[in-house]
């Protein structure tokens, strides 16, 4: 699933070190995510959403 | 230094719980392998409890395996260990396997054997292969 992780991320000056401490996750789960090797599951979609301020589907878009 | 201070409190305790039961593994070797082998005649009672207790310490491995799998709080994470610990059993089933024939057409004189030591090195070796580009 494609996602706008990367352009949020890069718009608020974050690197995925940054991201990862908000989220709670590892660098690693955010780059996985950010070049959709991994969909996250609907909780972590929700946090993602909730840090950014927008809705899942501002974030993550149908192929 | 403390003991990883960097690394997810998932990973410490399972760090901790490795260390212990590994040290305990080759302790328990060890003694029983010398108390065994001691020149002493055994009853066979005490040869089962014997090898009961040798194998607590990798069965405590394996439980420490599980629990991490249990506690780890990052999904991703928690997938690649998923992976890991299948491509691992996967490849040990494997071996044994074969190894199992080639012991029913008298290639080897023994049939599959530290199984559990088998699993731990597979293990070790499927880590890499798992997180390769992950």
């Amino acid at each position: 699933m494609k996602n706008r992780l990367k352009v949020l991320r890069a718009e608020r000056n974050w690197n995925q070190q940054d991201l990862a401490d908000a989220l709670g996750v590892s660098r690693q789960s955010v780059n996985a995510i950010e070049t959709g090797k991994y969909d996250p599951s609907l909780p972590l979609a929700f946090r993602i959403a909730d840090l950014f301020a927008l809705s899942i589907e501002a974030i993550f878009l149908r192929n | 230094m403390r003991l990883g201070s960097k690394l997810p409190p998932y990973i410490r305790r399972y760090t901790i719980r490795i260390i212990i039961f590994m040290s305990a593994y080759v302790l328990i070797l060890i003694g029983g392998l010398t108390f065994a082998h001691g020149g002493v005649e055994h009853a066979q009672a005490t040869l089962i409890g014997l090898s009961i207790i040798s194998a607590l310490p990798i069965i405590g491995v394996f439980w420490a395996v599980f629990r991490l799998l249990v506690e780890v709080d990052d999904e991703y994470q928690r997938l690649l260990f998923a992976k890991q610990t299948l491509l691992a059993t996967g490849i040990t089933l494997t071996i044994v396997t074969i190894w199992q024939f080639l012991n029913v057409y008298d290639v080897v004189t023994t049939g599959p054997q530290w199984m559990g030591v088998i699993w731990l090195a597979t293990l070790g070796v499927a880590a890499p292969i798992v997180r390769w580009k992950a």
